[in-house]
């Protein structure tokens, strides 16, 4: 750790630790910090986590491909339509499938409303941590709209598990349409309102700026991806370096700020809302008719439609689900921009239907590496924002 | 810079021997315990590997000479290329890279904690994710699922959180 001196060190005696967590309203879930604290001055922190440790990464090497996808919505649970799609794109690395072009603009569409959720979600529980009411409701109730979007789409509203290797499990109803044209057009309106609410409240940036500064240097040194990265000044974004799905001809900007601090950080998210509603208005114009499963005998399981009227796809849908697939040996990455940044999966595979080895590259827990960087030399109530502004899940950290 | 390019350069640079394997689009560089440290230091310092994102410990009991393997996921913004550098170890033990990364604190705690590779000069080589009187590696392919004699290490009292760093 780098060390930085402390202005009132040795004025108020003692150097005295103390507990923030694992059950305190701010840590968004349960994190435990120790704080080694003077006064009210934060001279070292020790993040302990693992208190959600499920050995997902154990629990798929005995478990099929198929199997695993559920388990991927427990992760981050706030946007699990993006696990879904990091691991999928990841086993589909296997076999260089061609996915079809309707399931690749409704994989963009879901990851990019997905996007949104969670930031709105991010952002609703960072003002209230900070005290402002009103735009916690306000979030709220635009991410209700986006929730029923789901519903309709996948039948669940937060864990759906929609998205397959091959494709997506089943194609949208058509009501989904004209529910995600309305949510589109209101949705830029309804940003200008938070940021009427937050942007030049004189409270908000007494509590954002200059809180928590990241330089670039440290940025990419401890690897902290997506919106911290961005909010430093790293212009880097997945969808843009190495494209995946569509998002090649999709037309965006990559919101970046050079600040570092709490308030950039609030600022990129801000943006990165605007610009994920122009790719979903986008991916809405120009999605296309057709299958939104893969035809691939290898892996595409046959619609329900298809088992009803023919016995071949019967056997194979049979077979795929009871005995899964197979793929290749050897060793996969694959990444995508999630809302906390780089999730990545890295699959072994030894030829049998289950995983050697899978890792994942949680982002949350990379970015959590920056806190006691930053924390040093603040006070414990700007701890409080030091933690929003990173916007951890801790399902994803503790896996 | 494509990666070709890149290993051609490293090629020449490096005195032993490395080779390279492209692998469904990823691209990966074999190295050995003596010299995986200085390709890593060479991709930063000279092919703008700035970002460590990532990295893997594998366990391979049935590789009785190389029974672990260690996978360093590195990638360069300007050149816009991601490589991995994998490691093939006889023993437990490997050098700590988190001199050059400060992102390696984190990532190789958890792998010394699931995976059990103990990487040498890390100034904080503590479990991370599991408890700490916990004295087995869960991700080694010899993890007995099944056992659950070590809850009975569990004190009651305290949960099973012992604060010895402190």
């Amino acid at each position: 750790m780098d060390e930085k001196t402390i202005n009132d060190s040795g004025k108020f005696g003692d150097i005295l630790t103390i507990n923030m967590g694992p059950q305190h309203p701010s840590t968004h879930g349960v994190l435990r910090l120790i704080l080694d604290i003077d006064g009210e001055t934060i001279v070292n922190t020790t993040p302990d986590i693992g208190y959600l440790h499920r050995g997902v990464e154990k629990l798929a090497e005995n478990r099929m491909y198929h199997q695993f996808i559920p388990l991927t919505d427990r992760l981050d649970y706030l946007a699990s339509l993006s696990n879904n799609l990091a691991y999928c794109l990841a086993v589909e690395k296997f076999f260089d499938l061609k996915i079809p072009e309707r399931a690749n603009y409704l994989r963009v569409i879901f990851a990019e409303l997905a996007r949104i959720s969670s930031h709105l979600l991010w952002l609703a529980s960072h003002a209230l941590d900070m005290g402002a009411m009103t735009v916690f409701l306000y979030c709220f109730r635009e991410r209700e709209l986006l929730l029923d979007l789901f519903e309709i789409a996948t039948g669940q509203r937060m864990t759906s598990s929609w998205i397959r290797v091959g494709g997506i499990r089943e194609d949208i109803p058509d009501e989904f349409i004209s529910k995600a044209y309305e949510f589109v057009e209101i949705f830029n309106d309804k940003i200008k309102d938070y940021e009427g609410l937050l942007s030049k409240n004189r409270i908000w940036l007494q509590r954002t700026k200059g809180i928590g500064v990241l330089s670039k240097e440290d940025a990419l040194n401890y690897g902290a991806s997506g919106p911290i990265m961005r909010a430093s000044g790293v212009k880097f974004d997945i969808r843009k370096f190495e494209p995946y799905c569509v998002y090649d001809r999709m037309d965006f900007e990559v919101p970046s700020f050079e600040d570092g601090d709490v308030y950039a950080r609030y600022l990129v998210r801000i943006e990165e809302m605007r610009q994920s509603n122009r790719i979903v208005k986008q991916a809405l114009d120009a999605l296309p008719e057709g299958p939104v499963m893969t035809d691939d005998p290898r892996v595409g399981i046959p619609s329900h439609e298809e088992v009803n009227e023919r016995m071949e796809s019967l056997i194979r849908r049979f077979y795929l689900m009871s005995k899964g697939f197979t793929p290749p040996r050897g060793d996969v990455y694959s990444s995508i921009e999630s809302t906390k940044g780089e999730l990545g999966f890295y699959i072994v595979s030894d030829g049998t239907e289950k995983p050697y080895r899978l890792k994942i590259r949680a982002p949350s827990f990379v970015n959590l590496g920056i806190v006691p960087l930053i924390s040093k030399g603040h006070m414990i109530a700007d701890m409080v924002s030091i933690i929003g502004s990173i916007d951890i899940v801790l399902g994803e950290i503790d896996r | 810079m494509n990666f070709d390019e890149i290993f051609g350069k490293l090629q020449s640079d490096v005195s032993s021997d490395i080779s390279k394997q492209v692998q469904f689009g990823c691209n990966f560089i074999l190295s050995n315990k003596g010299n995986f440290k200085q390709i890593i230091k060479l991709l930063k310092e000279s092919f703008d590997f700035e970002y460590l994102v990532d990295v893997v410990g594998i366990h391979w009991p049935e590789n009785k000479n190389t029974p672990f393997e260690v996978v360093y996921n590195l990638y360069s913004i300007k050149n816009k290329i991601r490589i991995f550098v994998k490691v093939f170890i006889s023993d437990e033990e490997i050098e700590t890279i988190s001199d050059l990364y400060k992102s390696a604190l984190f990532l190789e705690r958890e792998q010394y904690d699931l995976v059990g590779v103990k990487f040498i000069g890390h100034p904080d080589l503590r479990r991370i994710l599991m408890p700490e009187f916990f004295d087995k590696h869960p991700l080694r392919k010899d993890f007995n699922l099944k056992d659950r004699s070590w809850y009975n290490d569990v004190d009651e009292q305290n949960l099973g959180i012992k604060y010895k760093h402190l």
